[in-house]
């Protein structure tokens, strides 16, 4: 049996997944999906059962800094100018 | 950011935009749920003592895992005056999902106290309890509504372990056993994820123990459940093109579906009709966001989005107000 892991250990934890992130940034997973998918949210792969891992500190900074761009009236494409 | 154990945080899910006050039957439906996502709480918490097939359940286990009202008024009906009860999987959640009806209004009392105490429950006004018709026959309607913020990141997770690839954790898997004995998936996956959640689950069902001895128990009621789909369809109809004309013409067959809110004075001008109306229904207790104003204004209230039609109703004298006609569930 595989358990959920808590708040505080997601917290502590150097990478998270996909729905630990919808978790700790309070988004939606089809936008989470949606960034990552337009290269904007970068990932490991773990080759083992091809589940994506995010480096928590990073992609969370990176999002907040897509919210706020987003926030700026800019769009996908330009975002992802701004993120390069 | 809080972390909700299984009976909560699917509670949340079920209570939202529900009658607070009556017992409908599509709150029973969510009531046995609840009542069942209770079982599999103490299970993953581990208060069971598991021998082969059989769970057993002693009263001191209860006593010594910082037992909550909502647990014990599940527990009581079934344990009863034993030290302990036995019985497998199959058996706990038959049992639990088949409580009483006072049973089931002592439970919902007390989950839903336990919500409000953690400002994630709120007990309001029903919209419909705003339309002309209902308020002036004095009748009171509440709802629930849920801190739209838990109950999103409650239901994005879900979609996100269950529609991306690598394991699904034990809560998730019970989560969905709980929205299919709902009858709710319907509500949270399209119909093209439905058919990648399927593949999922029968996947989890060979892969997986857990799913595996869950996935087979069933604890819905037929015609509760029958009922339930048949207000469902219901609803889904009045959104169509066809379903929002007729409604439009004529509200009592949806009343919740197209909420008439008369307007003070008779306006020409379709800003002043739409801020009559806001503060109409801010002094009912509704929390109202304009998001978009025209001569079809949206307004968010209380986590939905509604389309204000203008509208008026011919009575001694015409009448002139808004018809709410909702566009979007959250």
């Amino acid at each position: 049996m595989s358990r959920q892991r808590s708040m505080e250990n997601i917290l502590a934890s150097e990478y998270v997944s996909i729905g630990e992130l919808v978790r700790i940034t309070n988004s939606r997973y089809s936008t989470l999906k949606h960034y990552t998918e337009e290269g904007m949210l970068p990932f490991e792969q773990a080759e083992e059962n091809l589940t994506r891992r995010y480096k928590r500190e990073e992609t969370v900074a990176r999002f907040l800094w897509i919210k706020e761009l987003k926030a700026n009236g800019l769009t996908i494409p330009q975002i992802k100018e701004a993120l390069e | 950011m809080t972390d909700l154990k299984l009976a909560p945080s699917f509670s949340l899910i079920a209570l939202n935009a529900q009658r607070s006050l009556h017992m409908t039957t599509v709150k029973r439906v969510s009531l046995r749920c609840m009542a069942a996502a209770v079982i599999l709480e103490l299970y993953l918490e581990g208060c069971f003592t598991q021998s082969e097939n059989k769970l057993t359940l002693r009263k001191e286990a209860l006593e010594q895992s910082h037992s909550t009202l909502y647990r014990e008024t599940v527990l009581q009906p079934v344990l009863h005056k034993s030290a302990e009860v036995k019985g497998d999987l199959n058996w706990w959640l038959k049992k639990a999902s088949m409580l009483s009806n006072k049973q089931l209004k002592k439970f919902e009392a007390a989950i839903s106290d336990d919500l409000k105490a953690m400002n994630l429950l709120d007990d309001i006004p029903s919209l419909l309890g705003s339309d002309m018709f209902f308020e002036s026959a004095e009748v009171e309607i509440r709802v629930y509504r849920s801190n739209i913020e838990a109950y999103t990141s409650i239901t994005e997770n879900i979609r996100a372990e269950i529609l991306e690839e690598g394991p699904v954790t034990d809560e998730v898997i019970c989560m969905l056993w709980l929205l299919r004995e709902c009858g709710c998936m319907h509500d949270f996956f399209s119909l093209n994820e439905l058919e990648r959640v399927n593949i999922k689950l029968h996947d989890l069902y060979q892969s997986n123990l857990w799913a595996k001895a869950l996935f087979p128990t069933q604890i819905r009621h037929g015609i509760e459940l029958g009922v339930k789909r048949f207000l469902v369809l219901k609803s889904k109809f009045a959104k169509t093109f066809i379903g929002s004309s007729i409604n439009y013409l004529f509200p009592a067959l949806e009343r919740s579906q197209a909420v008439f809110i008369e307007t003070e004075a008779w306006f020409d001008n379709s800003d002043k009709r739409l801020d009559a109306v806001i503060t109409r229904l801010n002094s009912y207790g509704h929390e109202v966001k304009v998001i978009k104003r025209g001569s079809i204004a949206t307004l968010k209230i209380d986590n939905l989005l509604y389309d204000a039609l203008p509208h008026f109703v011919v009575m001694n004298v015409p009448i002139q107000g808004v018809r709410l006609v909702p566009k979007h569930p959250l």
